[in-house]
């Protein structure tokens, strides 16, 4: 049987849930026995290949529209989507900028810093993804199909989640799988 | 009692006439998830979390407002009931900030507990990200809206339970909040601080500032004792981790306050701004020096025996047995005993109960005020005002914080109108106070036999300090005295009768005045840290139980007077 396709990707992230992942330890060598991971943040290729994958995992909120495209394209490319920690899924802890106006935020991010000299100016490159208005979870900017909350969430909340997928049955998260913090 | 049958999911179950599906379903081992629901208060129907199908009810309905009834069927987890709470606990987190992972009520949230139950692994609708006050104007709890999810169980509780009715809501729909009198800071409201609305809350709205982020239920301990601020003696439940005092809740099954506490019972105890005495203390050259225990105890045995006419004085805060032992102990040598706290002798026997404050329909209160001492007793009295529409006579009192709830305020000179105000009455009490001497033979004539008395006493144990004789003495012309001072703090006027003592030995939980005076200081546990008995101003005999580790070298006041005896022969 053909490997399963896995890619991830990282949106507002901390890097945080990646590591969770990692925390699965040594039954990443049984998964690979049964998944290929084709692409993630934290190897050499970064994007998941135009040609597909099956399961694509997303961590963190949509703070840009730069992440609004990497949602876009993981949704495109993935034939199931995870959001994975509280950030894809409820918009987190990046989202404590929602409560205030979003100059005010980049102005006290990039110049107001205690560490910020006198030359502090907000980036503005056109290459750059723009900020925007809201910070928002995943779901709020592609179809989702399976929510992972947690932050992170906990390794056997994922190893749970990919070995239900593996067998075939969408996971259901209970117990202390299930967890917001 | 009348009963009625029902069933629940298919099981039969006996239930009280009367009763609420809620209730039924509990009594029957049944749970139904709640939110606004709170035992202590009345139910409310307004969170709906713990919406039923009940056959032949066009809708789902509440579980905890609903009355039972003969045959009734009731389903408490159906599909459509699930449904329907998945549903409401989707609105709750559309609303105000749910975000858990930087919530200290994390992982004892009555919310978040429901949201983990039905399975909610995301949220269905945006929320609108308004930022909310955080109100920190109050000394010991802090609350954030943006927590709050308005069940209203604070709101319920100061008004229904401590009859104070600081809280309440303004506005309407997603505008609605929280706020206290005329929309003011809460530290600058009516509000009492005595935490009850902080013991209900069933999210991280409101923030104890003691206990925050220091453990969760998982992590702690709960220890059933009595607090020992004064002689009305509450039921409490200490909070403890690894022996540190976190949080001080009342006991609802505590019969005399029923989960109510006051500041001085809640709170003081865990801001006691004295530093503990950690070693015993021995004078030489004029200071205060560290000693062993046994240099301490033998300088304290010497310094009784030689110095003649000894007195030997107790806080009425020790417990029963620490009293007996001091009895025992200082009886031997023939030293004149006493209390610290006088107790008038119309005061010396209990009389009444404090449960007479809850079907009294007027209340005439003299010699004490309510507001700032006996406090949870003035929340029967607040709450009978309130609630029932008693009327309250303060009788030569006119600054206590209660005036605003009196109907009458007298002078004593008007003692003869108080008389006339409880003669009209059906279930006049009369409660009272030390200060009462004056008019209280008076009312005591006027109104024997129409009127329930309740006395309340000053000092925590008096009641046990008056039945080993020990009653409020002063030290004048003793050459050495004693103090067990325990963890409470001693008045001026002690300190002015001490002057002419030579030598003074001090039992002592704290540093103050007292301890400075001293020329041996042995230094002795908590109110928390020990073990015992305490009378209330009832006459009720209740346990204290330790719960707080003392400081190494600290010992209880037995082991203290104890050591002492053997060392006085």
């Amino acid at each position: 049987m053909a490997k399963v396709k896995i890619a991830t990707d990282w949106l507002d992230a901390c890097a945080g849930c990646h590591m969770s992942l990692l925390d699965i330890d040594e039954r990443i060598v049984e998964l690979v026995k049964h998944v290929e991971f084709t692409s993630s943040p934290i190897t050499d290729l970064k994007h998941p290949p135009k040609e597909g994958v099956d399961v694509g995992i997303l961590t963190g909120a949509v703070g840009t529209t730069h992440q609004e495209e990497v949602a876009k394209r993981m949704r495109e490319r993935a034939k199931i989507l995870i959001a994975v920690g509280d950030c894809a899924v409820f918009g987190g802890i990046c989202t404590m900028r929602n409560f205030f106006d979003k100059e005010e935020v980049l102005r006290r991010g990039y110049i107001e810093t205690e560490s910020t000299d006198a030359e502090g100016k907000v980036p503005r490159s056109e290459e750059l993804g723009k900020p925007l208005d809201r910070v928002k979870a995943v779901n709020e900017v592609v179809k989702v199909d399976i929510h992972i909350p947690g932050c992170p969430p906990p390794a056997k909340a994922l190893w749970y989640a990919l070995t239900e997928l593996l067998q075939g049955r969408i996971p259901v998260l209970t117990g202390d799988l299930l967890t917001y913090e | 009692m009348a009963t009625v049958n029902i069933t629940i999911n298919g099981q039969k179950v006996l239930a009280k006439a009367g009763q609420t599906v809620l209730e039924a379903a509990l009594d029957a081992g049944v749970d139904i998830p709640r939110l606004c629901h709170h035992p202590a208060v009345r139910p409310y129907g307004a969170c709906r979390v713990c919406l039923v199908e009940i056959t032949g009810q066009r809708t789902l309905q509440p579980a905890c407002t609903f009355p039972v009834s003969e045959g009734m069927e009731v389903f408490t987890e159906t599909p459509k009931v699930v449904e329907a709470r998945r549903f409401v606990l989707h609105l709750l987190f559309s609303e105000r900030n749910h975000y858990c992972m930087y919530c200290q009520m994390s992982g004892d949230c009555e919310l978040q507990a429901l949201a983990y139950r039905y399975g909610l692994d995301y949220w269905k609708y945006p929320r609108p990200f308004t930022p909310l006050p955080v109100d920190a104007s109050r000394t010991y709890f802090v609350m954030d809206h943006n927590r709050c999810i308005l069940c209203r169980r604070c709101v319920r509780a100061c008004g229904e339970l401590v009859g104070n009715y600081t809280l309440g809501v303004r506005q309407r729909g997603a505008n609605t909040m929280i706020c206290a009198d005329m929309n003011v800071p809460f530290g600058e409201s009516t509000c009492l601080s005595c935490g009850t609305c902080l013991q209900v809350c069933p999210t991280g709205a409101l923030m104890d500032r003691h206990s925050a982020y220091r453990g969760l239920e998982k992590d702690v301990e709960r220890v059933k004792s009595v607090c020992a601020a004064c002689s009305v003696g509450c039921g409490v439940e200490l909070v403890v981790r690894q022996g540190h005092l976190l949080r001080i809740e009342g006991d609802w099954n505590a019969p005399v306050n029923k989960g109510l506490l006051c500041e001085l019972g809640r709170f003081k105890p865990l801001f006691e701004g004295r530093n503990r005495v950690r070693t015993p203390l021995v004078r030489r050259d004029g200071a205060l020096k560290e000693a062993t225990w046994d240099e301490a105890l033998d300088a304290a045995a010497k310094g009784l025996k030689a110095g003649g006419a000894a007195v030997a004085l107790a806080s009425p805060r020790a417990t029963n047995e620490a009293l007996n032992a001091f009895v025992r102990t200082f009886g031997r040598l023939g030293a004149r005993l006493g209390s610290l706290t006088p107790v008038p002798e119309f005061l010396a026997k209990p009389e009444g109960s404090l449960a007479a404050l809850d079907e009294a329909d007027l209340y005439v209160v003299v010699g004490v005020d309510l507001g700032k001492e006996f406090q949870v007793a003035g929340f029967a009295v607040r709450r009978g005002v309130t609630n029932r529409g008693a009327r309250l006579v303060l009788l030569g009192d006119g600054k206590s914080d209660l005036a605003r709830f009196a109907r009458y305020r007298l002078d004593v000179s008007q003692v003869n109108e108080a008389v006339a105000l409880a003669q009209g009455a059906e279930n006049p009490v009369v409660v009272y106070g030390a200060g009462a001497g004056e008019v209280l033979p008076r009312l005591r004539a006027a109104l024997e036999g129409k009127a329930r008395f309740v006395g309340l006493v000053p000092g925590t144990n008096s009641r046990g300090a008056l039945s080993l004789g020990l009653n409020g003495a002063r030290p004048d012309g003793a050459k050495a005295a004693f103090i067990l001072a325990a963890d409470d703090q001693v008045d001026e006027g002690l300190l002015t009768a001490l002057a002419g003592v030579r030598f003074l030995a001090v039992q002592a939980s704290y540093f103050g005045p007292l301890v400075e005076r001293a020329d041996v200081v042995l230094p002795a546990a908590t109110w928390a840290e020990k073990a015992g008995t305490l009378v209330n101003t009832e006459g009720r005999v209740q346990d204290l139980r330790p719960a707080a580790a003392a400081p190494a070298g600290v010992k209880t006041d037995e082991e203290i007077l104890t050591a002492l005896a053997a060392r006085l022969g």
